[in-house]
């Protein structure tokens, strides 16, 4: 992959960038701020954009708004949003539109993880963080569709929305890719989602029809 | 001052002098006079004219009302006093008194004196100027007439109860006589004018003035009638008293529209001039008694009998002025008077709690007779000045009003902003402010407290706020610090086993647990930053009370609204919530917990319900005892509904306003 990182702190900068060198991915820029990161990527045309939220002059969302306009102006180009904390404002809604991952900046450090979830997002798939999507998939209320999952559905239905194909799923849980395929199947028709029972467009559906569930609270 | 004052006591003095020496030819053994009310009613008229003459022209030294007053006391007093002497002289014992015959003459030809009095007064009532330029020619004529009249009346031979006395004066040609007829009609004519000058003044006066005026217009309209009367019939008794009456009523009008409706200001010397007035009086009637007591006595006139009443009544005079001084003090200081009463009617309201001290302000206004008037406290830590509810008002007030400090003991406690005119009776205003001095600085006191309470409670709520904002401050600290220096390491961890050659698997199981351990720190920091303060919290209490009751070992319902408020805000309702919960948890044995929040008669109102064991109570140094006091820095308040046994409701309502 070719990859520009931006990210205010050189020490970490220059961490992630061996992280994906050591990957054996070609890092073609390293920029600090989010105008640097603009025309690094326009002059550099990555495959993949791995961009910090908090970034100068105003350390807000300012990673987050250069993401957005990467995302419009060179839809080619995968990103991956990096966060200290949680913040859920744009995040799902960037993730469902695909070829964009968001997720927290300590979970650089499961390099194996990581970097799966970078090279998923650069296939043109989506990566969201497992506590983003837990606080999308917990249910407080008895008449939530959720409820009626039992708690391996649930862990499969964070584990798509988190971006994972079956495979990565049967490899994450242990399961045989046909137990997964099954619980796959009940999960969707227990949600009521229509979609293709692998791929992208899957992720997709099942974060609308969470988002839609979490916005009715 | 002094020599301004000189010539209206003159005339003063001459006309009680006139009436003194009329009486005593009334009196005198051997004298013919008129009856003793018609003696009456006439030193009533002279004294009560005199005393309203005196009172103008104490009050407005030059001003021609006084000495017009004064004039028309001196002219009636005259009249009186010229027939006694005449009738005595002529009449009763012929050839005793000198002068006799001049006296006749004053009697017979001054008649048109007394009108011309009135006719003046009428003209340049109140303010001492014809009612335009124009009436200079309604004066002219009417000086012309009197004039007239009056040299015609001189010329010709003597009428009525002198009819057989020589005319000092030769008599003048007949042609003469002619003109006097035709002057008279300009005297009649003067009069209507006269009439018709207050009622044009009435017309063009409004407010106060107006009522000043009405009083005259009324007497005024009986100058013409007067005269009228007069030559219809002809009768002597009736002439002289529709004369008493025009003059009477004038000088009442003029009376009424001083001491009613305080025309000219005048007002405190009410008090010195009635002393004087009721002492002249008092003076006049003792001086007649005795007289006639001595003169009965000795059944014939001498000059002891003067001396000795006059003696007596001087002796007399010292005691019974202290005497009079102080029941009319007492009595007529009236504005003062009725001022001090209801500043101590209020001040005993008060005490009792009928009304508050603000109320001050509008009791100085309605005592004073300005409702413009109005009161500034001085507030000592402030260094200003401020109104009643506390709001700062500028030094200097741009509309001409005046400014009265206001002290006590020596220390400011405000001014009294009022209207110039109360500055020409200063002692009114001096002594009513003195006498709500008391009220003045309690409503000062309270107005500071006032204010003072404010300042704390607006630097507590931005203590509160401050705090809230430390801990954003604190968490971005520990995300943005500690946080990403970890993940620098963890990654220079990663980068070194990758460079470890391979087979060396000790060294790479240690690197795997340095990193296991730094994802664990970096957790931790991510908890402790998310006490501080939870970073959902940028997204609005919605988002944040959701994760917080995720994270919550029993199960929390929550209802929040999407709706945003102030950070502070926010801030102050998730804490409230974390407090909720863990008192709910720990203590109430909850297994069920609903969690709310919404914005509700413009605030935010937040509140935690459970099903748990119930009875909690805000106890000194509790959470809950700490949340109450934020929640009051804050403006709001904070209900807890805990019976025992029936769950716990926290409710708080935090303003947004502030």
């Amino acid at each position: 992959m070719r990859v520009v990182i931006a990210e205010d702190q050189a020490l970490l900068r220059a961490g992630l960038a061996r992280l994906f060198e050591d990957a054996g991915h070609e890092v073609v820029a390293s920029v600090g701020d989010a105008t640097a990161l603009l025309s690094a990527v326009a002059g550099h045309r990555p495959e993949l954009a791995v961009v910090d939220v908090r970034m100068p002059p105003d350390y807000g969302d300012e990673g987050a708004r250069a993401a957005r306009r990467i995302r419009e102006e060179h839809p080619a180009v995968a990103v991956l949003l990096l966060s200290q904390h949680i913040e859920t404002k744009h995040a799902v809604a960037l993730v469902a539109q695909g070829r964009f991952g968001y997720l927290l900046k300590d979970r650089v450090l499961d390099v194996g993880e990581f970097m799966e979830a970078a090279e998923r997002v650069c296939r043109g798939g989506s990566a969201l963080d497992p506590q983003v999507v837990a606080m999308l998939v917990r249910h407080d209320r008895d008449d939530d569709p959720l409820a009626e999952l039992t708690a391996r559905e649930r862990e499969v239905l964070a584990l798509i929305a988190e971006g994972l194909s079956n495979g990565g799923i049967a490899k994450r849980l242990f399961l045989s890719l046909n137990t997964v395929e099954s619980h796959v199947r009940n999960v969707l028709s227990k949600l009521d989602v229509t979609a293709a029972e692998d791929g992208n467009r899957r992720v997709l559906a099942v974060l609308a029809h969470l988002r839609a569930t979490q916005s009715q609270h | 001052m002094r020599r301004s004052l000189a010539l209206p006591w003159a005339l003063a003095i001459v006309a009680a002098a006139l009436v003194v020496l009329g009486g005593v030819l009334e009196f005198l053994p051997g004298a013919s006079g008129d009856p003793w009310w018609v003696y009456g009613l006439w030193i009533c008229l002279v004294l009560a004219t005199v005393a309203v003459g005196l009172l103008v022209a104490v009050r407005r030294p030059g001003h021609p009302i006084g000495l017009l007053l004064l004039a028309n006391a001196l002219i009636i007093a005259a009249a009186g006093a010229a027939e006694s002497y005449a009738r005595y002289g002529l009449l009763d014992h012929p050839g005793s008194l000198p002068g006799a015959r001049w006296a006749a003459l004053y009697d017979q030809s001054a008649w048109p004196l007394l009108f011309a009095a009135v006719t003046a007064i009428a003209l340049v009532f109140p303010d001492g100027r014809l009612p335009s330029p124009r009436w200079r020619r309604v004066a002219a004529g009417a000086t012309a007439s009197f004039a007239l009249v009056i040299v015609s009346s001189m010329t010709r031979p003597f009428e009525g109860p002198f009819a057989g006395v020589r005319n000092p004066l030769p008599e003048l040609p007949a042609a003469l006589g002619m003109l006097g007829g035709v002057a008279l009609l300009g005297v009649l004519f003067s009069l209507l004018a006269a009439v018709t000058a207050v009622r044009v003044r009435f017309r063009r006066a409004s407010g106060i003035e107006r009522l000043q005026l009405q009083w005259l217009m009324f007497s005024a309209a009986s100058i013409p009638l007067a005269l009228l009367l007069g030559l219809a019939t002809g009768d002597d008794a009736a002439r002289t008293a529709s004369i008493f009456v025009m003059s009477g009523a004038l000088s009442a009008g003029v009376a009424v529209a001083i001491l009613r409706y305080r025309l000219y200001e005048i007002d405190r010397l009410i008090n010195r001039s009635l002393v004087y007035g009721l002492l002249t009086l008092l003076l006049a009637g003792a001086y007649a008694a005795i007289t006639l007591a001595l003169g009965v006595a000795a059944s014939r006139s001498s000059p002891w009998e003067t001396a000795v009443a006059t003696l007596a009544v001087a002796a007399a005079f010292l005691p019974l002025r202290t005497r009079v001084q102080r029941g009319v003090d007492k009595r007529f200081a009236r504005a003062r008077y009725d001022a001090l009463r209801r500043i101590e009617a209020f001040l005993a309201d008060l005490r009792g709690g009928r009304t508050a001290p603000e109320e001050i302000e509008s009791v100085l206004a309605q005592t004073l007779g300005d409702p413009r008037l109005e009161l500034h406290y001085w507030l000592a830590a402030d260094e200003r000045y401020s109104d009643a509810r506390g709001n700062p008002v500028g030094v200097a007030p741009d509309d001409g009003r005046v400014r009265t400090p206001v002290s006590r003991g020596g220390a400011p406690m405000g001014v009294v902003v009022h209207d110039p005119a109360l500055d020409e009776r200063p002692h009114l205003l001096a002594s009513v402010i003195e006498a709500a001095g008391l009220a003045i600085e309690i409503a000062r006191l309270r107005v500071e407290l006032r204010r003072q309470l404010e300042e704390v409670e607006a630097s507590r709520a931005r203590i509160v706020a401050a705090g809230y904002e430390e801990r954003r401050r604190i968490e971005r600290d520990l995300h943005d610090g500690a946080q990403q220096r970890l993940v620098s390491i963890g990654l220079a961890l990663r980068h070194l086993q990758h460079e470890l050659p391979t087979g060396s698997g000790a060294a790479d199981e240690a690197l795997d647990g340095a990193v296991a351990e730094i994802t664990h720190a970096i957790g931790d920091l991510r908890e402790l930053a998310r006490g501080v303060r939870p970073s959902l919290l940028d997204e609005g209490i919605g988002p944040a009370l959701r994760e917080l009751a995720q994270r919550s070992s029993v199960p929390v319902e929550v209802r929040a609204t999407p709706e945003r408020f102030a950070g502070s805000l926010e801030a102050a309702a998730y804490f409230i919530v974390c407090e909720g919960l863990t008192n709910a948890v720990k203590h109430a044995h909850a297994s069920r917990i609903v969690v709310s929040a919404g914005r509700a008669n413009g605030s935010l109102v937040v509140s935690v319900a459970d099903d748990g064991v119930g009875g909690a109570a805000a106890a000194e140094g509790s959470g809950l005892m700490g949340l109450a006091d934020r929640v009051a820095a804050q403006g709001g308040t904070l209900r807890l509904r805990s019976a025992p046994s029936a769950g716990t409701t926290l409710t708080v309502e935090l303003p947004c306003a502030s």
